[in-house]
């Protein structure tokens, strides 16, 4: 005989751990951080409130703007560069192969790399003393060096994040060239649809999830790029390759300023959920346009 | 004049040592409907792949209307193809689907796609896009792509029943006849369904691993089946077989009678009903005999399961080595 049973809260036990955990990973942390924010804090003991003070401060930093500047630079063309040539690695994979497995493999290569070593190997690789891409270069008759030149530089982490991260890309839209059913091919064979018609018609509307997906992951993690630089230029020459996070780290740990770099914090993360959101509504506004 | 010749024809995957088709022989007719009826296995999907130019043929020639087409590119040929799930482009809408393939523009064209959108039932909805459409307005949509192209001669229908929802079937397979009434193009048909083949096409070819057994209007092989295996795979069930004086007698359930004076000794198995005609009840009978189990199907008002009776043949196909021989 089974009794009749009324629903209880008693469910909401279970998700004690989740909010626990995100309590203490996210909540917490974040909401010293906005404490911080709003004191100036000379030790344990004294600190006193100042309101929007850092705030002001903060985004009125001619240092910040530039830095900012230069990430929106970054972050928009390793994009331009990273997606288009991603999707043109994906479809030069062959899809059912005995090689396609290795191809696979080393493709993810450069994503098994630790981020510290990566701008290592390229802070050697480039180096126009000693490493092979910086002598290559030089021998070419081109002058480079990039600990001088700020141009040579930002080039050089531009060809870093893009050796870093196309894979990712590539393996991505690989990921969804390879869920199109064959029929779509030959349809497009006997129809005598150009290659750029199969990418036009058939594989870029098929993609449309992944490469959101790949954007919004390149998009986020190219803002809150900090390692790979630090390891290969820490910033220079002079600031032309400090970036935003390589700022932060400079106030916070460096000056120990932890008002303003937690001011800055608050800013840095609220500019990341509004670029990913502004980027997330916008792809999903033009698919909801697409189905009317 | 024959519009579409498989001379000999033979195909094998690369790195597989058994050919899928061997010495295969075809003539489609011009403007023929053509069904070609397999189990899944049978090649037949491959043999569409080869006609649409999606595959080369390792031997042999293709020929289509007096020219050699063997190694031609699938645009070259002028083939249209059916799926067997709707294949559209997603981001167009119907009308531009329908033509997409279509290279010249003339008011003579235009006028023919407005003929085909009509005919078809695709007014109404001819400027939204396939994401909005059912299974069935899809699947229409990619016939009427097929037939809008004036250069196509040849339109492949590779089971273009199996996604649309029970319902819709005869609704499309209505269309697909009328269609090919009205436009007279050359189609062929891949089905495993002997009811879509049988009702669909003009001619049938039966084929299997072993290549094509029989090619013969829909009667000729429900009624004279020339493999025992078209006997058996064609019909539901398909043709008994009994061992008589050293040949294989074949007979459709329905070519028979029960309570005959001499004949086979059977038991009634199960006894099915399936409607009334002439006031008396008929159904499917199965029999157990000592060649294993038979059907027959008729008059079922005196049949009772478990009884023993004879099994009388009215008229049966003799047959020797699977080929047939004669008529019993």
């Amino acid at each position: 005989m089974t009794r009749y049973r009324p629903y209880t809260n008693r469910a909401w036990l279970g998700v004690t751990p989740v909010l626990l955990i995100v309590a203490f990973s996210a909540v917490i942390p974040l909401m010293t951080v906005v404490n911080y924010s709003v004191q100036d804090i000379l030790d344990f003991n004294t600190r006193f409130f100042v309101g929007f003070e850092w705030y002001r401060e903060t985004l009125a930093d001619p240092q910040l703007q530039d830095a900012f500047a230069r990430q929106v630079l970054f972050s928009a063309t390793i994009l331009a560069i990273e997606v288009p040539l991603g999707i043109a690695i994906a479809r030069g994979i062959p899809r059912a192969s005995r090689v396609t497995p290795l191809i696979l493999v080393l493709l993810a290569v450069p994503l098994l790399i630790p981020w510290n070593v990566v701008g290592t190997i390229w802070q050697l690789f480039a180096r126009p003393d000693i490493g092979l891409l910086g002598v290559s270069i030089n021998a070419l008759g081109i002058s480079y060096n990039y600990t001088a030149e700020p141009l040579h530089a930002w080039l050089t982490l531009l060809a870093m994040d893009i050796w870093h991260w196309t894979s990712l890309v590539a393996l991505l839209a690989f990921a969804g060239l390879v869920a199109i059913p064959p029929a779509y091919y030959h349809a497009a064979a006997i129809d005598g649809a150009s290659s750029w018609q199969v990418l036009r018609h058939i594989e870029l509307p098929r993609l449309h999830h992944v490469l959101t997906i790949a954007v919004l992951l390149r998009l986020m993690d190219s803002f809150m790029i900090y390692t790979e630089p630090f390891v290969l230029t820490g910033g220079g020459p002079g600031n032309s390759t400090t970036l935003l996070s390589q700022h932060l780290a400079t106030k916070a740990v460096g000056q120990f300023d932890l008002g303003p770099a937690a001011a800055f914090s608050v800013i840095y993360f609220l500019f990341i959920l509004l670029f990913c959101w502004l980027f997330y509504a916008s792809v999903v506004n033009s698919a909801e346009e697409g189905h009317e | 004049m024959a519009s579409i010749e498989l001379k000999d024809i033979s195909f094998c995957y690369p790195g597989s040592a058994t050919p899928v088709i061997e010495a295969l022989d075809l003539e489609v007719e011009r403007g023929e409907a053509h069904a070609l009826l397999g189990a899944s296995g049978s090649g037949k999907t491959t043999l569409l792949s080869l006609l649409s130019g999606l595959l080369r043929p390792t031997g042999g020639a293709i020929v289509f209307d007096g020219n050699e087409v063997t190694d031609l590119s699938p645009r070259e040929r002028h083939v249209a193809q059916v799926f067997q799930f709707p294949v559209l482009y997603e981001r167009m809408s119907v009308i531009e689907n329908i033509t997409f393939a279509i290279r010249e523009q003339s008011a003579q064209i235009d006028a023919r796609v407005q003929h085909i959108v009509e005919a078809l039932g695709l007014g109404k909805i001819s400027a939204l896009r396939p994401g909005q459409l059912s299974l069935y307005q899809k699947q229409i949509c990619a016939v009427a792509k097929a037939l809008a192209n004036p250069e196509v001669s040849l339109i492949l229908l590779d089971e273009p029943l199996t996604s649309v929802e029970p319902a819709a079937k005869a609704r499309l397979r209505e269309v697909l006849t009328a269609a090919q009434n009205e436009f007279a193009t050359t189609m062929i048909y891949v089905t495993h369904d002997q009811t879509e083949a049988l009702t669909f096409a003009q001619r049938v070819s039966v084929i299997t691993e072993q290549g094509i057994l029989q090619t013969a209007p829909p009667d000729e092989i429900y009624n004279q089946p020339a493999h025992e295996y078209v006997g058996y795979f064609v019909g539901s069930p398909g043709m008994n077989f009994v061992t008589r004086e050293g040949e294989r007698v074949g007979f459709r359930p329905e070519w028979c009678h029960l309570h005959a004076t001499s004949g086979i000794a059977v038991e009634v198995t199960t006894c099915r009903f399936e409607g009334t005609r002439a006031g008396r009840a008929h159904g499917l009978v199965e029999l157990s005999s000592a060649s294993g189990p038979l059907f027959y199907r008729g008059p079922i008002d005196a049949v009772k399961t478990g009884t023993q009776t004879r099994l009388g043949i009215d008229r049966g196909l003799r047959y020797r080595d699977a080929r047939m021989v004669g008529v019993l």
